[in-house]
């Protein structure tokens, strides 16, 4: 019974941190817009942490810098299991405008398993919400497959 | 009369401790002859005491002793006395069992230094002044060990004379408390001068009935030498340069016992002596000098970056606890004051032998140099929180017990005067003791939590004599604060007992029915009752404390509180790091003495007022005493 | 002998102690959150969502810093919740109190250090720098509002120690019967400073919004918990929730203690008594006992959360020591002279 309630409370209680990866600031206004009285994804649970260390899902925004990548490596270490990752925008997944550069070291794939992707540029704040949601299923799937 | 009569138990216990400092002067070469003469002075010395319980404490005895049997001819106390009453007896035990203590710490605390047999010479000589201090029953006598301990305390200050600022601090202790000797010497000339006796239960019978303004001038006289000795404000500077300089074993001495000592002069000088703890003058005297000191230090403490500093000034801010609760002049106020002053003698004996296992492991109290090391000496940590929470006032250790009677004791004085002036001392209290907590979360952080400096890597764990003369004081700090009532019943009032039972105190050293042929006026008996306001039973509430532990840890274990944890760091590396924003980890410590500078940005003027206050200058600190024996000389012939 | 244990077991573990704190406290703490989501034109998450982040939390890997002391990184949260616990058996609900005779309100004053306390022990073990910024402001919250408080309590004290005759009076049971007879002590004019300052302290003990410098997530990544996660970081949470009740319940007993007796005149008026009387009391006590909380809470913390944005720490002392000290001490100058 216990392990059953801990599996429906995941679902139901994702905790959000988020990592800039040399995001160009726009994601980052839309993923809070996310938890304004518009959207307010707090219904479903969604807060923002201020540490890994409390974190559920890490959401990456930006093009995975050089300076930033080791950095958001060990951000997403030190988030305990079960933990989602999401990409937001284009960028993480594609290096969008940025690609080719040279102090891009993306897709944020290369290095991580990341379990959604959010497209677009930026995408809606109803994409990024549905992008979380199915986050918070495969959540509850990992934390079912623990022991 | 048999030798090893109770009469003789008191000189005795004196005797065996300067006796071994004979010893070690002569044989003290030899390194296991000094350590078992210290170790088996100071326990025969506590042995000694411990014997008196029973009669004192539980019968009601009173011990007096004439040496070489010189009795009162004529009625007049010629010869030398010791007279113990259960007050003596409560400070003698005290004494008697600290000292052992910190010379069980010794043995291994001291076993670098140079020149060791001189360090037990003159720590017996001023364990042996302490134990004479309380013991005797003669003024004169009083001064003499006061001479004694204060001397051995400045040597022993400057022990470490290759330290920084030894020599200086030894130097200011021995200026002014010079002062304070002197002030004593005249005052007891004074007083001889006047009652032509320095007995002190014939000078009790005299004095108050016949209070002339050389009288009163010894009074305020004795009062500014015996604040001295206990480094009441506006002493109190002396006591942190002291303490920051003394090895540790030795600060335990100088606050947990010398300080007691002018606590007990202070409650024989105007108890006994002057008996004018009846005026309400004087009851303000003393409760506002407490208060001023308990605040005044607690603040001083937050500002220092020393721990053995912030120490010290803790410890003049709980003697201001103890002195503002004996001035209630209430039985409840005294008893609550003389367990806050047992109280105080373990926790701050058990802090400043933990400060003392720091410096011995890594060479400095600088809180802005020493963190993280808790992982290094975990034993050294759990008994310093221990000390720390007991000095905090966090149930369920002593310092908890001692201080909920105080509160009750100062608010039940206001209530009973309808003073409002005795609640300001309720609240002054309460805000220190949360002060007090503040500046040992400080140290907590600073030195034994946080980030470990790179230089104390290869930092080990104190040996274990040292952790055991800590273990005993945790052990009695906890002991102390669950059993209140068995501590308050067999200890504390029978002492405040006695210090109301002038009459028996007289009669019992000059013949019965002296006090009542002598005395002018009869004291004003006091109501003697124990009865408080609230009810405070530690062991129920430890009870309950335990079975809400349990039933959490059941409950976080249920929730796998702790299994998925335990894996080994993965190659990955950074998992198990400090989380610092996604850096690799750097040392940054946040400690120091700047930790609480949300508190210290408001009160910044304040505190800069106290920076520029404490000049360090020792004529400055000469001038502090000079003006406070003025004002107390005006007090005294104003209010006596 | 076995039943009397059995009893003071059922009442450490179920009423008035662990199950129900966790039970009313989560409640609260949901009820808040909700209420903060609606004053600002959000839905707001479910008001069982505490009890949702709770149990995920324990679900949760625990990751243990290599850096950290074990035992106190795992033991300060669990000392914390217990010591609060117990602190919510000393404090009676209405006529009914579990263990009121051991406690008082100094007591209590400071119990209530203990949890913050083991919080910033707890993250001082761990040696995150976010950790030592975090203690040192939480310390310095917590001085604050020990003033008020201390101020708060003596002032209720003197007041039903000066009707009752004995002069003073700390106990809690004590103060709680005087209101039950003698109507409630928000009633009297002038206890009414005291109980603003008291409604101004919950924010400041609990941690809640203007005075959550402590835990700020934004700047110092939620301070002392930067390092905490699992079950750990679940038992902070746990406690966070039982500590809204724990100061809620406090204000009710001190300020509204009379609604008890009314509770007792309705009971014992309708004709009722003995044993089906005592037990509708203590349902009714307890139902009126989270209604009140519920409605401090929102009065005390979801509206000022809603309205306020973060206090600077040394903002926090100065509006502690001056405007909340002062009334209190309006409070107890008042009570003092027997007004």
């Amino acid at each position: 019974m216990f392990k059953k309630l801990i599996e429906e409370s995941t679902g139901k209680s994702p905790w959000l941190f988020h990592i800039n990866a040399g995001s160009c600031n726009g994601c980052d206004i839309e993923l809070v817009s996310v938890l304004t009285p518009r959207y307010d994804a707090e219904r479903l649970g969604f807060k923002l942490a201020g540490s890994p260390r409390h974190a559920d899902i890490v959401v990456v925004t930006g093009p995975i810098t050089a300076q930033s990548l080791p950095r958001v490596l060990r951000s997403i270490e030190q988030v305990p299991e079960p933990r989602c990752i999401v990409t937001m925008g284009s960028c993480p997944q594609s290096g969008n405008v940025f690609r080719g550069s040279y102090s891009i070291c993306g897709p944020l794939s290369k290095y991580v398993h990341v379990d959604v992707d959010v497209a677009g540029c930026t995408p809606k704040p109803e994409a990024v919400i549905d992008g979380l949601a199915l986050a918070t299923k495969i959540l509850q799937e990992k934390r079912r497959a623990m022991k | 009369m048999n030798m090893l009569s109770l009469q003789h138990f008191p000189i005795y216990s004196i005797m065996v401790l300067f006796l071994g400092a004979f010893l070690i002067v002569i044989f003290g070469k030899s390194k296991v002859f000094r350590h078992a003469v210290a170790l088996l002075a100071t326990f025969a010395s506590f042995f000694f005491m411990a014997m008196l319980f029973k009669p004192v404490m539980l019968e009601g005895q009173t011990i007096a002793y004439w040496m070489g049997n010189r009795v009162p001819a004529g009625g007049y106390a010629i010869g030398i006395a010791l007279e113990v009453d259960a007050l003596s007896l409560f400070f003698g035990l005290l004494v008697s069992c600290v000292v052992f203590i910190a010379c069980v710490y010794s043995i291994q605390y001291m076993s670098h230094d140079d020149n060791v047999p001189q360090y037990y010479t003159l720590f017996l000589m001023l364990a042996g002044g302490v134990m004479g201090l309380v013991l005797s029953g003669d003024l004169f006598n009083m001064f003499i060990m006061v001479e004694i301990l204060t001397f051995a305390a400045v040597a022993l200050t400057a022990f470490r004379n290759t330290a920084n600022g030894a020599l200086e601090a030894a130097f200011k202790y021995l200026v002014v408390g010079c002062i304070g000797s002197t002030c004593i010497l005249a005052g007891t000339i004074m007083l001889y001068a006047q009652v032509h006796t320095l007995n002190l239960a014939q000078m009790s019978a005299l004095i108050p009935g016949n209070l002339s303004t050389a009288t009163k001038v010894a009074f305020a006289l004795l009062f500014i030498g015996f604040c001295t000795k206990a480094f009441l404000v506006p002493f109190h500077p002396l006591a942190a340069d002291a303490h920051g300089a003394a090895p540790a074993s030795i600060s335990v001495l100088i606050s947990g016992v010398l300080t007691k000592s002018g606590i007990y002069g202070l409650i024989r000088l105007s108890y006994f002596l002057f008996q004018s703890m009846a005026l309400g003058t004087m009851q303000f005297w003393l409760v506002f000098l407490g208060s001023v000191s308990m605040f005044v230090c607690v603040t001083m403490a937050l500002a220092q970056h020393d721990f053995k500093r912030l120490l010290a000034f803790h410890s003049i801010s709980q003697i201001g606890y103890v002195l503002a609760s004996v001035g209630l002049c209430t039985a409840f106020g005294i008893s609550a004051g003389l367990y806050h002053a047992m109280n105080h003698t373990l926790f701050k004996g058990l802090l400043f032998l933990a400060a003392g296992a720091v410096l011995h492991e890594t060479g400095t109290t600088d809180l802005g140099k020493l963190g993280g090391l808790s992982r290094k000496m975990p034993h050294t940590t759990v008994l310093f929180l221990i000390g720390a929470f007991s000095i905090s006032g966090i149930p369920p250790f002593n310092g908890f017990a001692s201080k909920w009677m105080i509160y009750q004791a100062t608010y039940q004085k206001a209530v009973e005067t309808g003073n409002i002036g005795f609640l300001l001392v309720t609240i002054c209290a309460l805000v220190t003791s949360t002060l007090t907590l503040a500046s040992f979360v400080k140290v907590t952080q600073s030195v034994f939590f946080g980030q470990l400096p790179k230089e104390y890597e290869n930092v080990k764990e104190v040996p274990f004599g040292m952790r055991l003369a800590m273990g005993i004081l945790a052990a009695m700090c906890l002991v102390t604060g669950l059993l209140p009532e068995a501590v308050t019943r067999y200890l504390t009032e029978p002492a405040a007992r006695a210090v109301f039972a002038v009459t028996d105190y007289i009669n019992n050293m000059m013949g019965a029915g002296y006090a009542q042929s002598a005395m002018t006026a009869p004291p004003a008996v006091q109501s003697v009752s124990f009865a408080s306001a609230g009810v405070w039973s530690p062991i129920s509430w430890l009870c309950l404390l335990m079975i809400a532990l349990l039933a959490v840890s059941i409950v976080a274990i249920a929730g796998k509180y702790d299994r998925v944890s335990v894996k080994s760091p993965e190659n990955l590396g950074g998992k198990y790091d400090l989380f610092y924003g996604g850096e690799q980890t750097v040392y940054s410590q946040v400690g120091g003495d700047d930790l609480f500078w949300g508190f210290k940005h408001n009160w910044r003027h304040y505190f800069s007022f106290m920076h520029e206050l404490h000049s360090g200058v020792v004529n400055d600190y000469s001038l502090w005493a000079v003006v406070a024996l003025a004002l107390a000389i005006v007090y005294a012939l104003i209010v006596l | 002998m076995i039943i009397e244990a059995l009893k003071y077991l059922a009442y450490v573990l179920i009423f008035p102690g662990f199950l129900f704190c966790f039970l009313t406290g989560m409640l609260l703490c949901g009820i808040d959150r909700k209420l903060v989501a609606r004053m600002q034109k959000r839905v707001g998450p479910p008001i069982l969502q505490p009890f949702y982040d709770f149990f995920k939390l324990c679900g949760k890997e625990t990751i243990i810093p290599a850096a950290a002391n074990r035992t106190v990184f795992l033991l300060a949260p669990l000392v914390g919740l217990a010591a609060l616990v117990v602190l919510q058996l000393f404090i009676p609900v209405f006529g009914f109190s579990a263990f009121s005779n051991v406690a008082d309100v100094i007591v209590i004053l400071y119990l209530l250090l203990i949890p913050a306390l083991s919080i910033m022990i707890g993250g001082a073990a761990t040696g995150s720098p976010y950790a030592g910024v975090g203690l040192s402001r939480e310390m310095v919250t917590v001085l604050s509002c020990e003033l008020p408080l201390v101020l708060v309590l003596l002032a209720v004290g003197k007041k039903v120690g000066a009707a009752t005759g004995s002069g003073l009076c700390f106990s809690l049971s004590e103060i709680v019967r005087y209101q039950m007879l003698n109507g409630s002590l928000l009633g009297k004019l002038s206890m009414l400073p005291a109980a603003a300052a008291f409604l101004m302290v919950i924010p400041g003990e609990t941690g809640s919004h203007p005075f959550d410098a402590a835990e700020a997530e934004t700047e110092i990544c939620e301070g002392m918990l930067a390092e905490y996660s699992g079950a750990p970081l679940g038992v902070y949470k746990l406690s966070h929730a039982v500590k809204l009740l724990t100061m809620t319940s406090l204000f009710v007993m001190l300020f509204l203690g009379g609604i008890g007796g009314a509770i007792q005149n309705l009971i014992l008026g309708a004709g009722l008594s003995g044993g089906a009387a005592g037990a509708l009391i203590i349902l009714l006590d307890v139902l009126v006992l989270f209604a009140l909380c519920a409605a401090i809470t929102a009065a005390a913390i979801s509206f000022v959360h809603a309205v306020t944005a973060r206090l600077k720490i040394e903002q926090i002392f100065k509006y502690y020591w001056t405007v909340v000290a002062a009334l209190a001490l309006v409070s107890l100058v008042l009570a003092w002279y027997g007004l």
